[in-house]
């Protein structure tokens, strides 16, 4: 086992590796760079004042280790070996340092903006995998355990339906049915205006003992409160999605375990029906659901950066559409690569967590 | 000479044959019993048949701007002369209608190109991998493993803004090129999960008696990939383009939402509900209703045929 692990986490490292690689490629085949629209506001900046900044930031260098010739304004230099743009990045990466801002917040840490961020991210989805769990697994063993009740036909139209629903959609009329019509929940962003300090500070501050934020101190139950109130609608429709696939999941997976030997074993010995269904046949049939889950994490973060435009959610899914539509890479490259780190090692979890609860499952 | 009597040949009486249904007759057959896929179906039609005769039933031209009658309610009467703004209209006053049916055409036409597109190209993929073996099955297996793995929706974000600021693509596609570069980069994307299927379902033929007998009688690689490898693995292409024709629907609306995707004054769906968003509150939900519903009824239309053509082609797969 010790052994799969070693071998799967090696070749997860060298996949993250490839994909940085394609990532960063893509990214930096588009021409253009931060300083273009200084250019187009100012007309006594020359070609050769953008040439010199782009040296400054290396994007006059190759993306791939190659021949570099220098070149500022008019003047040629003599060419020489460069080990290129993704290299010097990556080597970067590994020191701590990913780059500052070019637009989005000029100048800026993109460690810093995405620590920042990153927080609001993780509430939102994790609060979202949350819900949709706890909700779709009742209810799939509900509608297992009742096949072709009333109940049932409920629980397969409404996956049905849910998973035909796009995100952006349900959305929008959640904050029209919710907020607007009814003016249950805020439409959007994560505190109520005129407060001081968030969800997300307060609860820096409970782990810190209130160090993090010294003056919010005293304030974190209602600020939490606040928050609370201010996530639940974009926690809700982003688990909604999931929710009706994940049901209809386990409601297919519990008819098979059902039909199972060894739940009729259990019955036999004299197991109710209750017990045979919760200790022998759920455990067997949400193993794969762990793998499920594991594989849905990227649609997550992606169905994340539709809630959080919608609801003005202050999270890294914005983050990105910022630094997209603003040109500004070094955030862009910073984002994807801890998505495409955390979709690789989400698999490589779900693949090992897979193997330590099915003992049937060998890994070799 | 006796002559040999010759018994005529007496007219067997034999009864009227009918051909042996075809798989894909008796897959036609299932399909029809599915009463899901068959509403789905014809809705399906209803909205592809009235987004193509959009220029004929459309009561007002889509980009007809009317300043004076934005935000109007459902069936809200036109100026004077012209007919009712049947869903209302927009922030311009542009009829909700007609808007939507234009928009069907753009949101069809991309989903229908980037399916067909990618289907063919996945199936290539994955049929020359899954025949020729060797290290060019690893190293496309391993690079679609890889693409699978890449986080997509912000990739595509990525690559649909950066190919709008190639100022030569722009020239070279013309008016529609949002449209070319959405359809261009959603195939880009699109592809590998065809490709797995085709992979696999070569492999497990490749050991079978009829692909050997045609190997022995000196078929080439390409026949055998055309004539036998690909329409044997037909049955899980369609349901998997099927039900990837909705998912590019959502897709692309997605794209168009987040304002990465066609643009406007082309509408499609999904950018209707991107300018929903602008509209004062006490307007979003009808502003967001019409072509949110739209998109929602084609896709769970497509979903049902193809929940219905995978029980009809393949009812091992029934869920």
């Amino acid at each position: 086992m010790s052994n799969y692990i070693t071998r799967r986490l090696i070749q997860s490292i060298f996949l993250l590796f490839f994909v940085s690689l394609l990532i960063y490629v893509i990214i930096n085949l588009v021409p253009g760079g931060p300083f273009d629209l200084l250019r187009q506001s100012n007309p006594r900046i020359t070609q050769s004042h953008i040439d010199r900044l782009n040296a400054l930031l290396n994007l006059d260098k190759p993306i791939l280790p190659g021949k570099y010739c220098p070149q500022i304004g008019n003047e040629q230099q003599p060419c020489r070996f460069d080990q290129g743009r993704y290299i010097r990045w990556l080597v970067m990466i590994f020191k701590g340092d990913w780059g500052r801002s070019w637009t989005v917040k000029t100048g800026m840490p993109v460690t810093e903006l995405i620590s920042i961020r990153l927080g609001y991210t993780v509430l939102l989805m994790g609060l979202s995998l949350f819900i949709s769990l706890a909700i779709a697994i009742p209810l799939g063993i509900y509608s297992a355990v009742k096949q072709y009740s009333i109940a049932d036909y409920a629980v397969t139209s409404m996956a049905f339906f849910g998973q035909s629903m796009p995100t952006f959609w349900t959305g929008l009329m959640a904050i029209a049915i919710f907020s607007v019509a009814l003016d249950w929940f805020p439409t959007g962003g994560v505190r109520t205006s005129g407060m001081e300090g968030d969800i997300i500070e307060a609860i820096g501050n409970i782990f810190t003992l209130g160090r993090a934020y010294p003056e919010l101190q005293g304030q974190e139950i209602m600020l939490i409160n606040d928050g609370l109130h201010h996530v639940a609608l974009p926690a809700l429709v982003l688990a909604f999605f999931n929710l009706a696939g994940w049901s209809r999941y386990t409601r297919s997976a519990m008819l098979e375990v059902m039909r199972q030997d060894y739940m009729r074993t259990a019955r036999a010995k004299g197991c109710q029906l209750r017990v045979a269904i919760f200790k022998h046949g759920l455990r067997n049939a949400l193993i794969p659901l762990i793998t499920l889950v594991g594989l849905a994490l990227p649609g997550l973060f992606g169905g994340a950066l539709i809630t959080e435009t919608i609801f003005s959610w202050p999270g890294m899914g914005r983050l990105l559409i910022d630094a997209i539509s603003n040109v500004d890479w070094p955030i862009v490259q910073g984002i994807l690569v801890i998505t495409a780190g955390l979709v690789i090692f989400s698999n490589l979890f779900a693949d090992v967590m897979y193997g330590l609860v099915d003992p049937r499952v060998q890994y070799k | 000479m006796s002559s040999i009597a010759i018994p005529a040949l007496e007219k067997v009486n034999v009864e009227k044959r009918e051909k042996p249904a075809s798989q894909w007759t008796l897959a036609w057959w299932r399909l029809r019993r599915h009463k899901l896929a068959m509403i789905g179906l014809a809705i399906l039609a209803l909205i592809t048949i009235a987004s193509i005769a959009a220029p004929l039933i459309a009561p007002y031209p889509y980009e007809e701007i009317n300043l004076r009658n934005s935000y109007a309610t459902i069936l809200s009467p036109g100026d004077v002369g012209r007919p009712m703004h049947y869903l209302g209209t927009d922030r311009l006053g542009r009829d909700m209608l007609s808007r939507l049916l234009y928009a069907g055409r753009i949101s069809l036409l991309v989903a229908l190109s980037v399916t067909l597109f990618s289907v063919v190209s996945g199936a290539i993929i994955g049929a020359v991998a899954g025949s020729f073996g060797g290290a060019l099955e690893t190293v496309l297996m391993r690079f679609t493993d890889v693409m699978l793995t890449l986080p997509q929706l912000p990739l595509l974000l990525v690559l649909s803004s950066s190919l709008r600021q190639f100022t030569q693509v722009q020239l070279f596609l013309g008016r529609n090129f949002s449209v070319i570069i959405i359809i261009f980069v959603l195939v880009v994307f699109g592809w590998m999960g065809v490709t797995r299927l085709v992979h696999g379902s070569v492999l497990s033929l490749r050991g079978q008696e009829f692909i050997q007998a045609t190997l022995a009688l000196g078929a080439s690689d390409l026949h055998i990939i055309i004539r036998h490898l690909i329409p044997n693995s037909f049955a899980p292409i369609i349901v998997a383009a099927t039900l990837g024709f909705g998912g590019v629907i959502i897709a692309e609306s997605a794209l168009s939402f987040l304002g990465f995707g066609i643009m406007p004054p082309v509408p499609t769906w999904g950018n209707m509900l991107n300018e929903a968003r602008a509209a004062p509150l006490q307007d979003l939900f009808t502003q967001a209703l019409f072509p949110g519903f739209f998109i929602f009824v084609t896709v769970l239309s497509i979903n049902f045929i193809g929940d219905g053509l995978r029980d009809a082609l393949d009812p091992r797969l029934k869920m």
